[in-house]
């Protein structure tokens, strides 16, 4: 009989939206072939949470949700302190999601000091450094699910990944989720007519649309396996990166019409140059309906 | 005896009061809070559209439709396209239904001593979040609906996709959690008659019926619902007389001393919230008559959440069939909401029950915020002489781990409660 791995889902400063994003994984019967859940917020387990603090429960694989701070509390013993035990038996340690990896949105939860297990948004920590070499950060808010799951599958098969700055496996973070939206087209060529509620135009000029300077595969690998929230027509939060929330995040910040944030590697100079030239071409399909005309 | 709850999306401590071997008193604790109304003050109101979702991981899509919805109210003569009303109507239902599949497979099976049923859970409720996806990109966590309408454009294509996953869910209700052709599920008005069907649901209400659960989980037997649409009704019923005329403004919120959770009563008298109250505002015929043989028992509860899947997936349907693609999909507000200070607020049907958001907003940024989730309604409480409904539905009661079903059976959501 194949071993299954122990798992430990751990939940800090959260709103569960990792959690249920797991659950929308496809291939969960495979999942649970291969892997056990010592403790999870809904997944029914051997033990419980008062177990899982009390005692020392042998693990493969912790899974930190959420922001963490020493003052929050899981069945009446800080998230810290559960960390701290619990890394030390531990293979591998993924945070999973912007919160636990960055801080997110709960790092304005009032705690103190709340951010992610090694990094206060872009800031690396002092904390945890011994537990550096374990961590594998998959971020976003929520993760998806197969960026979480093939990450787990990748420890399980002792497969070596290739982590950038923030620990994320650039698999699914060297793309940027600008990379696969329907409406690259629009981008290209610079048509800034954007409106909501449209099938036409690109976010990125008036309304705010990240995904040019976020790295993540959602448009890439699609979320719940049918769209993204590009094609869609919801602006990128950059939901994946360490500066999530900004704010305004339905409106692109702009210097003298330039919008502020370019794409990963592009220079503003360089920018504008292209940019006049893309603004040359005036393409009549791009300026029409796609579909009713 | 103090007992920590767990699995209801977090945990809650309840502190069990024994008089001659039977429930006196529950106190309710919940241990944290997130403080999501701090963090949305000082920010850009549309911004809460993007925080908001993130209040829970199970419901944040009624979070975003109430925060849309309150921030609309901010607006005197916004316009909206019935497209937009319809399509964010859809995709609420579907987070309801998605919401109902997790709770019965997930969390009721195992109190009934059967396995949790993790897949009978995960595939219906991926039906549901592709069919949210399709309109908001992304399920969990979409913002989709926007100040105006949504943010989607849809095409026969969408749609055709759409009545899939629907006819789809569909087959997996009529295959496991009530074997027979949907029509007769609906059209069935006699709960007893149910307990001759075969299927996950009908088996776990003779379960009750054979255990004797049945005088289980009986509280108050008053009921609200606030968040009407072109399915819910808004309304209360006590002891199954129902009246329409409710307002919000009585609705109060207060602070408990032993839990980071805050009370809400109507007119000072703690009411339930959820599928039964919606149901029994409704008047759906089968609810109706198990309420009238069963009270507001377990078996009511359970009865009314996993039917609500069937009519919402029936209501959808006909909601599709009134849908206008030569319709705007988001008509843009004649002001910009950074001109503008009001304030505002909505009711809406998130999975367990009435979800309210009120809103200040001074020139578009966020003065203040207020939420209020199912959870708090139906777990308020804290004094001997004043129960709170879950409260009152555990007292009696001779041990633990009935009032565990009993407290559970409300779907309490810890997350949602502690935002
Ligand atoms: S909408 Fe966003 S992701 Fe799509 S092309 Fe424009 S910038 Fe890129
Ligand atoms: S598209 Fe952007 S905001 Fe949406 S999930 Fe991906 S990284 Fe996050």
């Amino acid at each position: 009989m194949k071993k299954k791995m122990r798992v430990l889902w751990l939940s800090a400063i959260a709103c569960n939206g990792n959690t249920h994003s797991f659950l929308n994984y496809p291939y969960m019967e495979q999942f649970l072939d291969d892997f056990e859940f010592i403790y999870h917020p809904v997944i029914d387990s051997e033990y419980s949470l008062e177990d899982i603090v009390s005692k020392e429960i042998t693990c493969d694989i912790l899974l930190i949700e959420g922001a963490i701070s020493k003052e929050f509390k899981r069945a009446d013993v800080s998230v810290v302190d559960i960390i701290e035990k619990y890394s030390k038996i531990v293979q591998k340690i993924v945070t999973v999601g912007t919160c636990a990896t960055f801080g997110g949105i709960f790092r304005e939860s009032g705690y103190e000091e709340t951010s992610g297990l090694h990094f206060d948004k872009e800031e690396p920590l002092k904390t945890h450094k011994d537990l550096l070499d374990k961590t594998i950060s998959v971020s976003g808010c929520p993760v998806h699910p197969e960026v979480l799951v093939n990450t787990l599958y990748a420890i399980k098969k002792s497969a070596a990944l290739k982590l950038d700055n923030f620990l994320r496996p650039k698999e699914f973070y060297a793309y940027t989720v600008h990379n696969g939206c329907t409406r690259n087209e629009y981008f290209e060529y610079k048509v800034d007519n954007h409106r909501f509620g449209e099938l036409e135009g690109c976010m990125f000029y008036d309304h705010g649309c990240q995904a040019p300077f976020t790295h993540g595969s959602c448009n890439k690998i699609l979320w719940n396996e049918v769209n993204s929230k590009t094609r869609a027509g919801v602006p990128c939060m950059g939901c994946t990166e360490p500066t999530f929330p900004r704010q305004n995040l339905f409106s692109t910040k702009k210097n003298m019409a330039i919008p502020e944030n370019l794409p990963v590697g592009v220079g503003k100079r360089v920018y504008l140059t292209l940019a006049g030239i893309s603004k040359a071409f005036k393409i009549d399909r791009l300026e029409k309906k796609l579909i009713d005309d | 005896m103090i007992k920590l709850i767990e699995k209801i999306e977090g945990e809650a401590k309840l502190n069990f009061n024994f008089k001659e071997g039977k429930i006196d008193f529950v106190d309710i604790e919940f241990m944290s809070t997130r403080n999501i109304e701090n963090i949305l003050r000082g920010k850009n109101a549309f911004d809460a559209l993007v925080i908001n979702p993130r209040v829970c991981g199970i419901c944040g899509h009624a979070h975003l439709i109430a925060t849309v919805q309150a921030l609309e109210s901010c607006y005197s003569n916004l316009k909206l396209s019935n497209k937009a009303k319809i399509i964010r109507e859809l995709t609420l239902n579907f987070e309801l239904i998605q919401n109902h599949f997790k709770w019965f497979y997930l969390t009721m099976l195992p109190l009934f001593g059967h396995k949790q049923e993790i897949l009978k859970a995960t595939y219906p409720s991926q039906l549901m979040g592709k069919a949210i996806a399709i309109f908001g990109g992304q399920y969990p966590h979409t913002s989709y609906a926007v100040v105006g309408g949504v943010v989607c454009e849809i095409t026969e294509i969408d749609i055709i996709k759409l009545q899939h996953y629907m006819a789809e869910t569909l087959k997996f209700v009529e295959e496991n959690l009530v074997k027979t052709k949907s029509e007769n599920f609906l059209t069935c008005e006699d709960a007893d008659a149910l307990l001759d069907y075969e299927g996950d649901l009908p088996d776990i209400l003779r379960q009750i019926k054979k255990e004797n659960l049945l005088e289980y989980g009986k509280s108050y037997d008053r009921f609200i619902s606030f968040g009407h649409n072109s399915y819910f009704k808004k309304g209360k019923s006590l002891k199954a007389k129902i009246t329409h005329n409710i307002s919000v403004l009585h609705v109060k919120e207060s602070e408990m001393p032993s839990s980071f959770a805050k009370n809400v009563s109507f007119k000072d008298k703690y009411y339930e919230v959820g599928p039964l109250a919606r149901a029994m505002v409704n008047k759906t015929p089968l609810i109706a008559d198990a309420h009238k043989k069963y009270g507001d028992s377990i078996f009511s509860r359970i009865l009314a959440r996993v039917c609500e899947i069937s009519q919402l997936l029936q209501h959808s349907k006909e909601l599709i069939k009134d849908l206008d693609l030569s319709e705007k999909s988001y008509i843009e507000p004649s002001i910009d909401i950074s001109k503008l200070s009001s304030s505002g607020y909505s009711a809406v049907e998130a999975a367990r029950g009435t979800l309210i958001h009120k809103v200040e907003i001074e020139n578009g940024m966020i003065k203040n915020y207020e939420i209020i989730t199912p959870t708090q309604w139906n777990l308020s409480g804290g004094t001997k002489d004043k129960h709170g409904v879950s409260q009152k539905a555990m007292i009696g009661l001779s041990d633990v781990k009935t009032a565990e079903l009993v407290f559970k059976s409300f779907d309490v959501c810890s997350v949602c409660t502690t935002h």
